[in-house]
């Protein structure tokens, strides 16, 4: 193994220590980005931090900074245009079953208005960065991530944003796992679902922004929803799928990085490519291992959450 | 001003340029009404995304012409994939499309990074070069708007049924999932059209915002369709009038793809912003309709009256 060998290398071990650090960061978000359906605003959160990041590294602060601050106007703006915020951020969906349609009128709803943002956001990053002279390699490295030049002062900041995003999630885990599940019943129970929901996508958006410098700001999004996605095929609780979740996560991180290592490809790339293996073969095992515990007591409740889910989407 | 708006397409780099985007600024636009009443701005998104490693495969087979090729297989697989994975109930859709879309880039990612132009190849590839067309790209482009306008004429009418009543349609006997499967080819011909031209990212743009902004203007499904289509080469056109005099006269380089997403959203911000206020005006004139009829004529027949203060209630019964 060519990630055994070059182990000696400091670079090397800061990536290990960074992308360990990472994986358990957007593991544990990411739950609830899947839960939710948050995919797309993840999407374009990552989209439009672009811009942030040109206009740091032409001011010359830090760009993971300046990432950050422009990811939450684009969280800002996508609520506020749509009228949303995270619990409800999701009934537009995805080849929508039409649901929520009455809620904001035509043009307005989250799908739309989040590609309008996504799009916008980068053509200003766009334009930015035609304005400025050549140097834009750091920024191509921004868009697809280079997790083997990390300095010891983004693994500290990254371990610092990670221990605050879990502290939050922890002490917040009831009244968020309530909202996933039923936004209405919050409202009723007296809680302040819009800024519980502001509270969530802040935290996704945290999330975002400390992956960037490792997979890229197109590619964060894998490393949220994917281990998140394949820990939702096996597990029905919430802590269980957490912990599943954040294995994934590691797991995949430290492989692709090995991957990476040793057919010398784009360490990002290997990254997302491992997630991805992991979610597809556990989409293709888990009916057959369904299959041969259906008469095992768990069996028909793990069957019975999807179902709740689904209606949830409507 | 009409010299502004007209002499930068004296040169027949731009005019090229001009003809791209208007061509593709309608077909996008056409689509993306469907795409709004669908709601499949993500899959636009994740389709432009997954184009990519079918351009690089394409380029390393057969150089500049593989790419149209390349990108049309990589693009109509997804769409099929897509339109597979949103049949089945074990992942939901958004989280299946977000792994799919950057899933293929990565592919892409992993096979470019062995190249040796590595940032360059991606920079044009994600950003698009406007200003590059050659009439080989418009013939193509002209082509796939073609195709994708007559496949659109053709099954209308079902694809809105569809869009409007599911249920309906599929009671009515129409195959669903065949529906769903041309509109997202529909879609990927699109996104492949337009990636050379604006580069992935950009081509959301052209696709949902006309759509969006016409909706917010007008509620008929014709009327949204003819504004969005008038939108869409307009804002081509303005975009690159902008780009060329901020690059010519004002010395601010500023790239063509970018300058027309730029303008197109800022149409959208104009449009909402207006519809705010209309919808404000409307809701203050109601309420100080309800607020005389509150005072004035509260003894009229058969209005119950609530202790507490007409306003509060009406206001919470609306």
């Amino acid at each position: 193994m060519a990630l055994l060998d070059s182990l000696g290398d400091s670079y090397t071990r800061r990536a290990l220590v960074e992308i360990v650090i990472i994986g358990a960061l957007c593991g544990a978000v990411g739950v609830h980005v899947v839960l939710r359906r948050l995919s797309f605003l993840t999407m374009a959160m990552t989209h439009a931090t672009f811009p942030g990041v040109v206009v740091a590294s032409l001011l010359g602060v830090n760009l993971v900074l300046g990432a950050g601050l422009f990811g939450v106007l684009v969280v800002a703006a996508v609520t506020t245009i749509s009228g949303v915020s995270g619990a409800a951020g999701n009934s537009g969906g995805v080849g929508g079953a039409g649901a929520g349609r009455g809620g904001s009128g035509g043009g307005r709803d989250v799908s739309t208005v989040t590609g309008v943002v996504l799009s916008g956001g980068f053509a200003l990053g766009v334009a930015l960065m035609s304005a400025q002279d050549g140097s834009n390699r750091d920024l191509s490295a921004f868009l697809v991530g280079s997790i083997l030049t990390v300095q010891p002062t983004d693994l500290v900041v990254s371990a610092v944003t990670a221990l605050v995003v879990l502290a939050v999630l922890v002490a917040l885990r009831k009244e968020l796992l309530l909202a996933a599940f039923d936004p209405t019943a919050l409202t009723a129970a007296g809680y302040p679902s819009r800024r519980l929901g502001l509270v969530l996508l802040l935290l996704v958006e945290a999330a975002v922004v400390t992956s960037l410098p490792a997979v890229g700001t197109i590619m964060a999004v894998a490393l949220i929803v994917g281990p998140a996605a394949t820990a939702r095929v096996w597990c029905s609780r919430i802590p269980t799928m957490t912990a599943v979740s954040v294995a994934v996560a590691i797991t995949c991180g430290v492989g692709g990085l090995a991957v990476s290592e040793q057919w010398d490809v784009a360490a990002g790339g290997a990254i997302v490519l491992t997630v991805a293996t992991a979610l597809v073969s556990s989409l293709v095992l888990a009916p057959l291992v369904g299959r041969s515990r259906r008469g095992a007591p768990g069996g028909g409740r793990a069957r019975s959450v999807p179902a709740v889910a689904v209606t949830h989407q409507g | 001003m009409t010299d502004l708006l007209i002499t930068p397409f004296e040169h027949p780099f731009m005019t090229r340029a001009l003809i791209e985007i208007v061509i593709l600024g309608a077909l996008s636009a056409a689509v993306g009404v469907l795409v709004m009443l669908r709601r499949l701005a993500f899959l636009t998104d994740a389709l432009t995304h997954a184009v990519f490693p079918g351009v690089v495969v394409g380029f390393m087979i057969g150089g500049t012409d593989g790419i149209v090729p390349g990108a049309l297989l990589v693009a109509g697989l997804a769409a099929a994939g897509f339109t597979a994975l949103a049949s089945t109930r074990r992942i939901s859709e958004d989280a299946a499309m977000a792994m799919l879309l950057t899933g293929c880039f990565a592919v892409g990612v992993v096979l470019v990074s062995r190249r040796e132009s590595y940032t360059a190849d991606l920079t044009g590839f994600l950003f698009g070069r406007l200003l590059t067309v050659n009439t080989t790209d418009i013939t193509v482009t002209a082509v796939t708007a073609a195709v994708a306008g007559t496949v659109l004429l053709l099954a209308r009418k079902e694809l809105l049924l569809r869009a409007f009543d599911p249920q309906g349609a599929h009671a009515a006997g129409y195959p669903v999932w065949l529906l769903d499967l041309v509109l997202n080819l529909v879609i990927a011909m699109v996104v492949v059209a337009a990636v050379r031209a604006v580069g992935t990212v950009l081509v959301i743009a052209l696709v949902v915002i006309p759509a969006a902004a016409a909706r917010l203007l007008t509620g008929r499904l014709t009327s949204v369709l003819v504004v969005a289509v008038l939108l869409g080469p307009l804002s081509g056109w303005l975009g690159l009038v902008i780009s060329y005099d901020a690059s010519v006269h004002h010395d601010v380089r500023l790239a063509a793809g970018a300058a027309v997403v730029l303008v197109l959203v800022s149409i959208y911000g104009l449009v909402l912003a207006g519809s705010a206020l209309r919808s404000w005006a409307a809701r203050s004139r109601a309420a100080r309709r309800r607020t005389r009829a509150g005072s004035g004529g509260a003894e009229g027949p058969g209005r119950p009256r609530a202790v507490g203060g007409p306003r509060e209630l009406s206001r919470e019964a609306v």
